[in-house]
């Protein structure tokens, strides 16, 4: 990540457009990355029903607090807002995740 | 409870990884014959007159978001220089609008990117629905790890007819939409930020830059230099100085 902008103590929101972009780009890389890690290991796992959705947003939880820590905890030198680094993008590998959960599940305990 | 099927290895090995392979590989070829179509667009000279209006657009989106560097007076200068009625930069005379649209309708480069994209999304897609109903009709292909009720039957056990199955077994036709929806964020990962399966970003892309239909973009623009609300930055970095300085002599 790059720093976006200066921390800025008044309401005027100082970013720069081509930082911010790359760094809404990483997070989404991570999160999809991270949604097909985790279905392959909820496959593996055996995860069926419920656990498994558990796992996914468990995964996702992860990787908030990852790109947290990432970004030092200050959120306003690298993002407009917090929901960039804690929520957007969450339901964005649901289908990935969904894919590869089944196809492992599939390999490992159905043939 | 229906029974639980004992499926055959023979079906995770001919049916279940081959469609998945196929799937991916039909994904990167989709991504190299849509760049290699793509390429000889820009081999010809633009038109001056929408590069100019590209570049106008793109100047005035600049100024919009970085209004708040310069003082009041400089914004409104700039402000007017753009959006005056009579001879502003961002302002388009009605003929012009009109031509712009008859030229619009009459241009033959725009409609064949257009069907060469719509080719490049939809003939894949039929090929490989048609191939999938020919070759593995009929196979239970996979176990969904989660139940689901009988609703969705009739939608992931396309293609087998037996009412006695278990939900959460799918047919091969309901294995390919979910690569077809699921591989989205594998190919965003292994074909990069130029991935072809993402047109609605690069078409809101282009429609910013150089639109499609250059009254629109302006007048877009116009409206949107009309209404913004200036805000000086520089007394509030001002005071933020001063108190930081005030700190620094604190200690």
């Amino acid at each position: 990540m790059a720093a976006a902008g200066g921390v800025s103590t008044d309401d005027v929101p100082i970013l720069q457009a081509e930082n911010l972009t790359s760094n809404v780009k990483s997070v989404y890389y991570s999160r999809t990355f991270l949604s097909i890690i985790g279905g392959v290991v909820a496959g593996i796992w055996g995860f069926t029903g419920l656990m498994g959705f558990v796992f996914y947003f468990l995964i996702m939880m992860v990787a908030s607090i990852g790109l947290l820590a990432k970004s030092k905890f200050s959120v306003q030198a690298y993002f407009d807002s917090w929901t960039r680094i804690s929520i957007e993008g969450v339901f964005g590998g649901l289908m990935s995740f969904v894919l590869f959960w089944t196809f492992a599940y599939d390999i490992v305990h159905i043939f | 409870m229906a029974e639980d099927l004992v499926l055959d290895t023979a079906i995770r090995d001919w049916v279940l990884i081959p469609l998945s392979v196929v799937m991916v590989l039909i994904g990167v070829l989709r991504y190299f014959v849509s760049k290699l179509m793509r390429s000889p667009a820009t081999s010809p000279s633009p038109d001056p007159k929408l590069v100019k209006e590209g570049q106008v657009v793109i100047r005035a989106r600049n100024l919009r978001t970085n209004a708040q560097f310069i003082p009041a007076k400089a914004f409104k200068a700039r402000k007017v220089y753009y959006t005056n009625e009579e001879n502003g930069l961002l302002h388009v005379p009605k003929e012009d609008a009109q031509k712009a649209q008859a030229a619009m309708f009459s241009d033959p480069n725009m409609a064949m990117d257009m069907m060469k994209k719509n080719l490049s999304m939809i003939v894949p897609q039929t090929l490989t629905f048609a191939w999938v109903n020919f070759f593995f009709s009929g196979f239970v292909a996979a176990k969904i790890p989660f139940p689901l009720t009988q609703r969705f039957r009739g939608m992931l056990q396309n293609g087998i007819d037996l009412s006695t199955v278990d939900v959460s077994y799918v047919s091969s036709r309901s294995w390919y939409f979910l690569n077809l929806f699921g591989l989205r964020g594998l190919f965003s990962l292994i074909l990069g930020e130029e991935n072809a399966t993402d047109d609605a970003q690069k078409m809101m892309q282009m429609g910013g830059g150089f639109g499609f239909n250059p009254t629109m973009s302006l007048g877009a623009e116009k409206d949107s230099l009309d209404i913004m609300q200036h805000d000086w930055a520089l007394p509030k970095m001002e005071r933020h100085a001063e108190d930081v300085l005030k700190q620094l002599l604190k200690k």
